[in-house]
């Protein structure tokens, strides 16, 4: 229950500030700022998603995490850490050719990082073979 | 490697959710493990084969390729 109520925390927290990003503009926003608006937004719903799942299993009393569960966040975190590696390296590749500011560089390496990790969940989860 | 676990599920009348709660596991890993697309930790596998009461043998069939 605990872990359920910190997500949703961490979900209100991301969801707050993304409300405010959009309301804090002058009313342009420019397509690199929608790309990165369409990324939080998917992590937000991924994170929905994720909290459901919890809700769920804990009104059948199903263990949160078992040692399925376990074995896909540990392939997925695997997964997830092997591409971030890739697209710090391609990041600082562009990072000279780039008109974004520093802090949104990283920013905008931190939303690839959580996309990834999303992604990486949902292959393992739904079309990777856990079996290997 | 295959399991007669649905089989011995619906002879022992159990539902995928009774199994789960009976081994302490989550319900979509008894969906994964009945598909095959998943393999058990040893543990897991007594606790199945228990629940059941057979070895683990007789619930899990290794096939040699």
């Amino acid at each position: 229950m605990r872990k359920v109520l910190l997500l949703f925390v961490l979900i209100l927290t991301v969801a707050g500030t993304f409300a405010l990003w959009l309301t804090s503009g002058e009313g342009f926003i420019d397509p690199k700022e929608m790309t990165m608006m369409g990324g939080l937004a998917l992590i937000i719903v991924f994170a929905v998603f994720l909290g459901i799942r919890r809700i769920k299993s804990l009104r059948r009393s199903e263990p949160p995490e078992d040692e399925m569960s376990k074995r896909i966040l540990k392939r997925t975190a695997a997964t997830s850490y092997y591409l971030s590696l890739y697209t710090w390296l391609a990041l600082m590749f562009f990072s000279d050719t780039t008109e974004l500011e520093i802090s949104s560089f990283i920013g905008l390496g931190i939303l690839i990082m959580a996309i990834e990790f999303a992604l990486a969940w949902v292959y393992h989860t739904y079309f990777a073979k856990i079996n290997e | 490697m295959n399991n007669r676990i649905k089989e011995l599920r619906a002879r022992d009348g159990l539902t995928q959710d009774d199994l789960a709660k009976k081994v302490g596991v989550r319900r979509e890993t008894i969906v994964f493990l009945e598909k095959g697309r998943y393999n058990p930790s040893l543990k897991l596998a007594h606790d199945v084969a228990k629940t059941f009461g057979m070895t683990i043998e007789e619930v899990f069939l290794l096939e040699m390729k």
